[in-house]
């Protein structure tokens, strides 16, 4: 295979991986403004604190598995107390106060990661048996990078199967559609709220425990995630699942093209895309809800 | 009568107060002082498209930064440059940043045109880091002369001065903020607030809603990169994370929130308390960002009106009180 | 002369068809009512000659000149003035503010940055003029939002008349009010729309028998029947059209 074959491929595949990430993180804040109105800008910074967790499980216990099956639900248990503490009261006070607390959230998370890990990069290894390359059809893969798409497509296509197979899922996305049509059938909304952020948050904390090998962990990690999930979701559109996706595969490739190509334009791209996506449909491209 | 006789006394307090701060408190507060009036302007600029227009900027650095760097450049570049011109350049590049993204800013409103400058700031402060044959990238531009405030044929004053600087910046940034006041002040300013509290009826009042935004953009991109005019001569250095990075972004809305963006003076309140806050906790801990996270989010949720309007709301109270005893 | 005609307007939501083929003719200073079952697409003709929607097909004109799609801000200074079912005036300012920039918008003060506006005098004299007619001079600085549902309606409606235009389209005006509220509201819209050509949206037929010079009838999207309320009443496919859909009484 040409070197010239071997990088595009190689580049599809970070980009699609990292697009997963992407869609990971997306996914939780797309839902999570659906329902609740709220965007929540600290989102990302709940997938950094995850990174951060599943950093201090595997110097803790040495097992990069049980790092990475802890530290998305301890990021998610946080989660759950900041909507219920935090922007449950908050919510009466308007959206710019919701906008607002959730930057107050996103700073304090910062110093907080600061204080107890310090502001250098940490180092996650990649464990034994996930690191290296595979061969296949005359290519070589990086299996890490493999690892990401493939636990990626498990854990979306668990949810998606929640969502759409089950009660629960039906309710929640009853919610994401209408919340007050569901609390007016009797549904306690605020459960479903405080459980659709919850996982939100968990989906972002898988996403930023698994990202830590590769983008390595270090405060300032939140700030790419971050933007590029707004991206996603603002041009995927509000509420949109599909739409999120779509986008978040796009962005990747774009991003993994582009740095590799044009590294000087790439995130100018991106950003045109976007403001050229919302001020012509401000609900983004496949969005419903303001 | 009576109260324009208190009025009257008010401000001569105040310009009193400013005109013997320096000999007062010393060249640490002066500056301090200085940051504080930069910044001020800065949140106002914010409070005019928040408070008044009913938008959020969520990239307002863009403007500030901008302006900073444009100061800084002709500094650097042209030799001799004046001293006033460099502050007007700011503002002027401010202004046209404002006046350039408008075609676009002006079709959003609510959650997409805080997203919409959010991006546009972002794509700025990368592009900004990038560029660095221009701007310097990380390490920024330094080192520029500060040209003297030249009146011909009557004064030369020395700016490098850190009490004439102050001086100068305090009644620079005061001339804007009375510009600004009057500006609100004018029918063009009720327009303003007419599309925060209903743009569709101001569209069939007859108004043309897209041109009076685009002026209002304009105006407070003009005058926050005038803001960052006077910080860069202020701090003879301009680098990309110290004047276009998101946390710049934040800090104007933490001050307009803080102070009230109900009001004027909401901002500059909030400005002075975030400042001095910071001042004090830095004698504790180095750990700022945490307390000023972590006050934020308490006024959020327990002083969402702001100090301004926890005060309106007291003293309401309390002259009820009187009328009722 | 007709002051207001739309020829052939069509208009659909996605697929759905709304307006068919309406050619409505509205006589300079006459009061034409618009009337029809929930549902007609009365709002959304105004919306469509307000400008707030482009017509699918067909072509709009006032005082013969095509206006065809215009943005409503366009067609105010043309001298289109409109109200709307639910109440939407700038809440958070004063009855007085409210008003005033109506007067700032019929003066063509738009870009004026060298006046306090507080110390334009004759605005002020003018803007408390309105409200003297109107009756809510006393509510004069009183925030808009906490006005009450009739007087709210009041500023409503006078926010369309208080530019002074040429033809005042106003729609479901006593939308909500009490008897005595509409009594009051019918009396207003009289008394401010002398010499002026009206269009109304209405539901409540006294006020419809009351006011109309003309009325049409709208029924799903297409024109049933235009002309006197004397020819309305009696008009049959108009009653069938309302068996049953509105408590009416021609009687």
């Amino acid at each position: 295979m040409s070197p010239t074959a071997v990088l595009y491929v190689a580049q599809a595949i970070h980009g699609l991986a990292y697009g997963m990430l992407l869609f990971l993180v997306a996914s939780g804040l797309t839902l999570i403004f659906g329902m609740m109105g709220i965007l929540n800008i600290a989102h990302a910074s709940f997938a950094m604190l995850s990174a951060y967790f599943c950093y201090q499980v595997l110097l803790m216990t040495g097992n990069f598995w049980v790092a990475l099956l802890i530290a998305p639900v301890v990021a998610g248990i946080c989660g759950v107390l900041t909507e219920r503490f935090l922007l449950r009261t908050v919510h009466k006070h308007g959206h710019l106060a919701e906008l607002l607390i959730t930057v107050g959230i996103m700073t304090v998370i910062l110093e907080i990661v600061k204080i107890f890990w310090g502001a250098e990069s940490l180092v996650v290894k990649i464990p034994q048996s996930l690191s290296g390359l595979v061969n296949f059809a005359g290519l070589t893969y990086p299996i890490y990078r493999l690892f990401i798409i493939g636990l990626s497509i498990v854990i979306l296509g668990f949810m998606a199967l929640i969502l759409f197979k089950t009660r629960l899922g039906k309710i929640v996305r009853a919610a994401v559609s209408d919340a007050d049509m569901v609390s007016a059938l009797g549904i306690n909304t605020p459960l479903v709220f405080m459980l659709v952020f919850g996982i939100g948050i968990w989906l972002a904390g898988v996403a930023g425990a698994v990202a830590g090998p590769l983008l390595t962990v270090f405060p300032g990690m939140a700030d790419q995630l971050g933007m590029d999930a707004f991206v996603v979701v603002v041009v995927g559109g509000f509420g949109s699942l599909g739409g999120a996706f779509i986008v978040a595969l796009f962005l990747g490739e774009l991003n993994a093209y582009g740095i590799q190509f044009i590294p000087r334009l790439a995130p100018v791209l991106m950003f045109a895309f976007m403001a050229f996506v919302l001020a012509f449909k401000p609900m983004g491209l496949f969005g419903e809800r303001e | 009568m009576r109260n324009k006789l208190y009025k009257w006394i008010l401000w001569a307090v105040v310009i009193i107060i400013l005109a013997v701060f320096p000999r007062v408190f010393g060249i640490y507060y002066t500056n301090f002082f200085v940051g504080f009036v930069i910044f001020s302007l800065y949140a106002v600029t914010l409070n005019l498209l928040l408070g008044y227009m009913g938008v959020l900027s969520f990239g307002h650095a863009m403007f500030f930064g901008t302006g900073a760097y444009a100061t800084a450049i002709a500094l650097t570049h042209i030799q001799g440059f004046p001293l006033l011109p460099a502050v007007l350049v700011g503002g002027l590049a401010g202004g046209l940043l404002a006046l350039i993204l408008s075609p676009l800013l002006v079709r959003v409103s609510g959650t997409a045109f805080a997203m919409l400058t959010l991006a546009f700031g972002q794509l700025i402060f990368v592009l900004a880091l990038k560029y660095r044959e221009v701007t310097g990238g990380e390490d920024g531009i330094g080192g520029y002369p500060i040209p003297p405030l030249n009146i011909p044929g009557v004064v030369s004053v020395d700016m490098t001065d850190q009490i004439n600087f102050y001086y100068f910046a305090v009644a620079v940034i005061a001339v804007c903020l009375s510009i600004l006041w009057f500006y609100t002040k004018t029918p063009f300013g009720s327009l303003v607030v007419g599309i925060r509290d209903n743009a569709m009826r101001m569209d069939y009042l007859g108004f043309n809603l897209p041109q009076t935004k685009a002026i209002n953009l304009t105006v407070c991109g003009a005058f926050a990169g005038i803001a960052g005019a006077v910080h860069a001569l202020l701090m003879k250095l301009v680098s990309t994370v110290g004047v276009l990075d998101i946390h710049n972004s934040f800090a104007p809305i933490m001050m307009a929130y803080v102070g009230g963006v109900g009001s004027f003076f909401g901002p500059i309140i909030g400005s002075g308390v975030l400042h001095l806050l910071e001042d004090l906790v830095i004698r504790f801990t180095a750990r700022i960002g945490l307390v000023n996270g972590a006050i934020f989010i308490l006024v959020v949720l327990y002083v969402p009106m702001g100090l301004v309007g926890l005060f309106s709301a007291t003293k309401a109270k309390w002259f009820h009180k009187e009328k009722v005893s | 002369m007709n002051i207001l005609e739309t020829k052939g307007l069509y208009h659909d939501f996605s697929g759905l068809q709304v307006l068919f083929d309406v050619n409505l003719q509205v006589e300079e200073g006459e009061r034409h009512a618009v009337i029809g079952p929930n549902g007609a697409g009365k709002t959304t003709l105004f919306n469509v000659i307000t400008g707030t929607y482009q017509p699918s097909r067909g072509q709009v004109f006032f005082k013969g000149k095509e206006i065809t799609g215009a943005r409503p801000h366009k067609l105010m200074r043309l001298g289109v003035g409109r109200s709307f079912q639910i109440t939407s005036t700038f809440n958070r300012l004063t009855t007085f503010q409210n008003i005033r920039l109506a007067i700032l918008s019929k003066k063509g003060i738009r870009f004026h940055l060298f006046r306090k506006v507080d110390k334009m005098q004759d605005i002020t004299k003018e803007t408390d003029e309105v409200l003297r007619r109107i009756n809510l001079d006393r509510e004069r600085d009183m925030p808009a939002g906490m006005l009450s549902y009739g007087k709210h309606r009041s500023l409503e409606i006078s926010l369309a008349l208080a530019a002074d235009p040429d033809l005042i389209m106003l729609d479901e005006p006593t939308a909500g009010m009490s008897r005595d509220e509409t009594h009051y509201a019918v009396e207003l819209i009289r008394r401010l729309t002398e010499g002026k050509t009206v269009v109304i949206i209405e539901h409540d037929m006294d006020v419809v028998f009351s006011l109309a010079d003309r009325i049409t009838v709208l029924h799903y999207g297409q024109i049933l029947a235009t002309g006197p309320p004397v020819e309305i009443r009696q008009n049959q496919a108009v009653k069938d059209a309302y068996l049953g859909e509105t408590e009416v009484e021609f009687v």
